[in-house]
């Protein structure tokens, strides 16, 4: 038996099925009503430039706020590769964002895939640009670096799934990584806008663990809400749906 | 092609408020989903609730399909999504019935489809093969869809498809295969 048999019998055995009863069909189409005209969601690429547009002011209102010592202290090849670097997967990460609160929309990397390729290319730029291998206070300005990466990161991901509310996630703690990593990436440009450590174990481990941080975070919130939605369902009479 | 590009149009219509192009709509897309649902081992009265469910669900958030992007994986994720959510409540309520049923210690009969007959010859045919395999036979199969679309409907890529799909066949081949053997070994077969 080939592959054309196997598609014919498969072929054969849908053709085959019951037919539908038409007093179900129109039993769906009475619930319908009232039938009220909707405003389908924008293309993916507006959305998306919305998401850039909040995750750069936000990156740039807090740089300034503390000041651009990483980015003056840059020569032109760290600025290039290192901004270029973020702003090329911030542009994936947030189409990839959008497209999870769409269903049936296009995907081009999973959600583990992207955030494993973008921190380990991140890796291998700060590894390639940054030499000075000292660690002073490596605990201490680590840690403020990682906490003021993901604090501004929070807002981000939070005002970006404000702006992407009408969408449905299918896959909640997908649509949280994603959302999460986008905002990370936010975060990490702020922390090379601004922190004027350039150790190469600092920028190494803290700067880039707020992408990881960040996404795991949105996951757990994915994560919370669905489990939230689903006592919630469960706690409502037999026959009842959860509204949304 | 243009099967696919009136569906599109009626779905355009119907986010527009046209009450015939929803019915129309209904009309076109309910079978496929119906044996979509049938396939998976759902019984005939669960399909019909997923079906309903599927259509309200729809109705929701039909703000969310583009006009310009393909209907099909557009309804089918959020068909796939129904299913899922429906397998969990059925799990959960059999958990509370076995709980009760152990308080009891009285026989127990679950009403839960997987373990009835499919009362389909799909769901029988595709019975061998995972719960994933499954979905995407009854998609690519049933529903006449693309691998592109598929992976849509999936939110996954087309080439972790393309090998669930071969490794699906593989198994069916090596399943019909063995149906076959059998068969021509046995004279009371029909």
């Amino acid at each position: 038996m080939n592959d054309k048999d196997i598609d014919e019998v498969l072929h054969q055995a849908a053709q085959t099925s019951d037919a539908l009863e038409p007093a179900l069909l129109q039993r769906v189409a009475a619930s319908l009503q009232p039938l009220e005209p909707v405003r389908p969601l924008p293309r993916t690429w507006v959305l998306a430039t919305a998401l850039l547009f909040l995750g750069a002011a936000i990156a740039l209102v807090a740089a300034f706020h503390a000041g651009f010592y990483g980015f003056a202290k840059m020569d032109l090849l760290e600025r290039l590769l290192i901004f270029s670097t973020l702003a090329c997967f911030a542009c994936v990460a947030a189409a990839e964002f959008v497209h999870s609160m769409i269903p049936g929309s296009r995907r081009l990397f999973t959600p583990e895939n992207l955030l494993l390729l973008a921190s380990i290319l991140l890796l291998a730029i700060f590894a390639l640009l940054f030499h000075d291998y000292h660690t002073d206070h490596f605990l201490s300005a680590g840690i403020l670096c990682l906490v003021t990466g993901v604090a501004h990161a929070i807002p981000v991901g939070l005002l970006g799934w404000l702006l992407l509310r009408r969408g449905l996630a299918l896959n909640r703690v997908a649509a949280g990584l994603l959302g999460g990593a986008f905002a990370g990436l936010a975060g990490i440009t702020l922390l090379e806008l601004h922190c004027p450590n350039f150790q190469a174990f600092h920028i190494l481990v803290w700067h880039t663990a707020v992408l990881p941080v960040s996404a795991a975070l949105g996951a757990l919130l994915g994560y919370l809400l669905n489990h939230h939605l689903r006592r919630t369902a469960s706690v409502g009479p037999e026959g009842t749906r959860p509204s949304h | 092609m243009h099967a696919d590009s009136e569906l599109e149009r009626l779905m355009a219509r119907y986010q527009a408020g046209d009450f015939a192009a929803a019915t129309a709509l209904i009309h076109r897309v309910s079978p496929q989903l119906h044996r979509f649902f049938l396939a998976q081992f759902a019984s005939r009265s669960d399909a019909d609730d997923l079906l309903q469910e599927t259509w309200l669900r729809i109705h929701k958030v039909r703000h969310t399909y583009r006009p310009s992007e393909p209907l099909l994986p557009w309804a089918y994720a959020i068909a796939r999504h129904v299913r899922v959510d429906h397998y969990r409540k059925s799990l959960r309520a059999s958990a509370r019935e076995q709980r009760l049923e152990e308080i009891c210690s009285a026989p127990f009969v679950t009403s839960n489809a997987a373990s009835g007959p499919p009362g389909d010859e799909l769901a029988a045919l595709l019975a061998p093969l995972s719960e994933s395999q499954r979905e995407l036979l009854a998609m690519l199969k049933v529903a006449g869809m693309s691998l592109e679309e598929v992976a849509r409907a999936t939110s996954s890529t087309v080439g972790s498809v393309k090998q669930k799909v071969h490794r699906a066949y593989k198994k069916l081949r090596e399943e019909l295969g063995s149906l076959n053997l059998k068969k021509g070994g046995s004279t009371h077969q029909p």
